[in-house]
């Protein structure tokens, strides 16, 4: 579950050392193969701006506060971003069933240190492509696995998305049923990579048990569509100029510069010919 | 190089200048150097701060600095045009006054773009505009045009002294050493052989055959990075004329006004005369009513065609509460006045064209103010940023020290280039001019000061 904090310090003694509190948004996203990634993204609000603090170090701990482990630690980038995957192995359920994390943030000259904790409980998101006749359908399936077996999710919503170029674009969403079943119907003239592949995301989005769950899987659905570079035609807007414009260029700047080239040489005629008894 | 005794006459009165600098051109040079120095203070304030201390925001992005640059280009047609155009036409009244439109010209061309730069915030990325030129953009046009245009200027300007510097380094002057040297390298040997004389004509027809071409090619240039942009009060068909109109008529305000100047400081009665204020006041009115029906035209039609952003601007144009009266300063005394100065006989007189001329150049520089600020005030899309300082636009002192810093430069590259060579060019009067300047002279009023010879 995502959440944020400011780190607890005491805002009088902040001002006067002129230190400043990060503000830590810390969640998880569950994936089909049963892993997580953790993603963590830092700012601080200095001199009254919201900055992201890029190039620090985020520590990633897991397991109950008691026993936490760490698992390991990423950079921020240049959003103030970092997050790592934990593997499967790398995962313990508390007696709850509940996966506990926590992300240390090592504060660095005028920027506080802090952490931020959260805790979801296991489960998983599948997707299945189904095709019936001309109509092409995922099928989103939703899964607790606290219990340590696979019991289905009913009454949930999950939505599906398509991966475009910066991110994705939703196509639906539908409540999954007492198998925790939902299904949604995918639009069948989206434009995919040259091969006319999609990739399909089914995603449970900042749910208040599971937190972020998320599953892929790619189809030839698509349009195919080349992002091969093409050689752009010569105008106005793009990187060549026009024919016309370029042949105008030439001519004239040949003519003025020329002029000057023929009087330079002039010049050095002149030169050449000075009386040498003048000297 | 012999002289005749009309040259060796223009010459025997001009050498005190050139030999001594003198106290005058001292505090002179120090009051503009002090301007200068003022300048660079607010440059630096400038760089190290941002271009925050300026008043240029969101929306209006050019301003004084480019009001300045349009300027200083357009006044450098004193010596391309009128120079060059006089020079085909062999008119020979011209001989005393083309060196100092030439000048102008030179000094204008350099201090023109340096705006330019004032105005980019990244300096830094100044070299693209050479390594990434786009040839489809105005801005590299603009670049590649003043560039060839400066260095046309400066060949005209030079090819016209080389005969003078032959002169100066065979007079012997009473000069240092190291500007004796000068001269001789750059006199390239010059002696008045036939064979010399020839490749000087030869050249001097070629620049002034191409300088009037290139010269309307720069300004027309110039013109297009407004026009070529759909922005009301920009976009119009005839901005190239009315911009190559507009830098001919200024660039011959501040040679009349130069020519008043020199004229007194260095007693030149004897060569720049009546006559030649009163020729270039005929040019001038000429170009003020052909400039006047360009502006009648172009807001005219903008008004005619009721549309919304147009009307917008010439709102703010016509009301006294925004630029209404600097409108009325620029229309009145950048058309009416010199018309008027010059068709009446009483004021057709050097000082009162001088002072027309004062007042034309200054309502020249508002009409650049006027055509640049008012368009960027009224943008197509609504303002994002509704601060005050963003919807007006208010030059601050750092502009107007930076501006002022430019004005004192072009002064200074004057006073300095005058103690370098004669104003008058000496080569130029063969004995033939010596009648034709006679009879000239005998028409000077009686409030000329004629210095006897």
């Amino acid at each position: 579950m995502p959440c944020k904090l400011f780190a607890q310090t005491d805002t009088t003694a902040k001002e006067e050392a002129k230190t400043f509190s990060p503000l830590i948004e810390f969640k998880s996203i569950q994936k089909s193969d049963n892993s997580v990634d953790l993603r963590a993204s830092v700012k601080s609000k200095i001199n009254g701006t919201l900055t992201t603090l890029a190039g620090y170090k985020i520590e990633f701990k897991e397991g109950p506060d008691s026993v936490a482990k760490k698992i390991g630690e990423a950079i921020t980038d240049g959003r103030g971003v970092a997050i790592i995957n934990c593997k499967p192995d790398q995962l313990t359920t508390d007696a709850e069933g509940k996966l506990n994390f926590k992300a240390s943030f090592t504060g660095k000259d005028s920027i506080e240190s802090g952490e931020e904790v959260l805790a979801v409980k296991r489960a998983r998101l599948e997707i299945t492509p189904v095709k019936d006749d001309s109509i092409l359908n995922v099928k989103v399936k939703l899964m607790d696995l606290s219990t340590g077996t696979e019991t289905p999710v009913d009454s949930t919503e999950v939505g599906v998305y398509v991966k475009r170029l910066f991110s994705a674009l939703k196509l639906g969403a539908g409540t999954t049923d007492e198998a925790g079943e939902a299904t949604i119907e995918v639009p069948s003239n989206l434009p995919g990579d040259d091969k006319g592949n999609l990739t399909l995301l089914a995603r449970l989005d900042e749910n208040e048990t599971y937190g972020n769950l998320e599953a892929s899987v790619m189809q030839p659905w698509g349009t195919p569509v080349s992002y091969e570079v093409k050689e752009l035609p010569r105008a106005l807007w793009s990187p060549h100029p026009p024919i016309w414009m370029l042949v105008t260029f030439v001519v004239l700047m040949t003519a003025v510069w020329g002029h000057y080239i023929v009087i330079i040489f002039e010049l050095f005629r002149l030169r050449k010919e000075e009386p040498k008894t003048a000297v | 190089m012999e002289l005749n005794s009309f040259q060796q006459k223009a010459f025997d009165q001009q050498k005190p200048t050139i030999e001594k600098f003198g106290r005058r051109t001292w505090g002179w040079t120090l009051f503009f150097l002090a301007w200068i120095g003022f300048g660079g203070y607010a440059l630096y304030l400038q760089i190290a701060d941002g271009h925050i201390v300026t008043g240029m925001r969101d929306n209006v992005v050019w301003g004084l600095y480019i009001a300045n640059f349009i300027f200083f280009i357009g006044i450098s047609y004193a010596g391309a045009v009128i120079s060059g155009i006089l020079h085909i036409l062999k008119v020979e009244w011209r001989k005393p006054i083309i060196r100092i439109a030439e000048m102008i010209t030179v000094i204008a061309t350099l201090i023109g773009p340096v705006f330019i730069l004032l105005c980019v915030g990244r300096f830094d990325r100044l070299h693209h505009l050479i390594l990434y030129p786009r040839l489809q953009s105005p801005i590299t046009w603009d670049v590649l045009a003043i560039s060839t245009y400066f260095a046309g200027s400066v060949i005209f300007l030079y090819l016209a002294l080389i005969k003078d510097f032959a002169i100066y380094r065979d007079a012997k002057l009473k000069v240092p050493k190291w500007r004796q040297k000068i001269y001789k390298a750059l006199a390239i040997g010059y002696r008045g052989t036939p064979s010399q004389k020839k490749h000087i004509k030869i050249s001097m027809n070629l620049m002034a055959i191409i300088i009037i071409p290139l010269a309307i090619i720069v300004h027309s240039v110039l013109s297009w990075i407004f026009g070529m942009t759909l922005r009301p009060g920009w976009h119009s068909t005839i901005f190239g004329p009315y911009f190559v109109l507009a830098a001919i008529y200024s660039g011959t305000g501040v040679l009349i006004m130069a020519m008043w100047v020199y004229r007194r400081m260095y007693k030149l009665y004897d060569y720049i005369t009546d006559k030649h204020f009163i020729y270039l006041g005929y040019i001038m009115l000429v170009l003020g009513a052909a400039y006047g029906y360009f502006t009648f035209s172009e807001y005219l039609t903008g008004w005619f065609g009721s549309e919304k952003w147009e009307n917008e601007v010439l709102h703010k144009l016509f009301s006294p509460s925004e630029y209404g009266w600097w409108f009325l300063f620029a229309n009145v005394c950048g058309i009416l006045l010199p018309i008027f100065t010059v068709a009446f006989p009483k004021t057709r007189k050097p000082g009162w064209i001088a002072l027309a001329s004062l007042f034309m150049v200054m309502a020249m520089w508002v009409k650049r103010y006027l055509i640049i600020v008012p368009t960027l005030e009224s943008p197509l899309l609504p303002m994002q940023d509704t601060r005050m300082d963003y919807v007006h636009y208010s030059p601050t002192w750092v502009e107007w020290a930076l501006t002022l810093a430019g004005i004192a430069t072009f002064f200074l590259f004057f006073t300095l280039m005058s103690k370098f060579v004669t104003i008058i060019p000496i080569s130029e009067f063969a004995d033939k001019e010596k009648e034709l300047i006679k009879e000239v002279s005998a028409t000077t009023s009686k409030d000329s000061k004629v210095v006897p010879a």
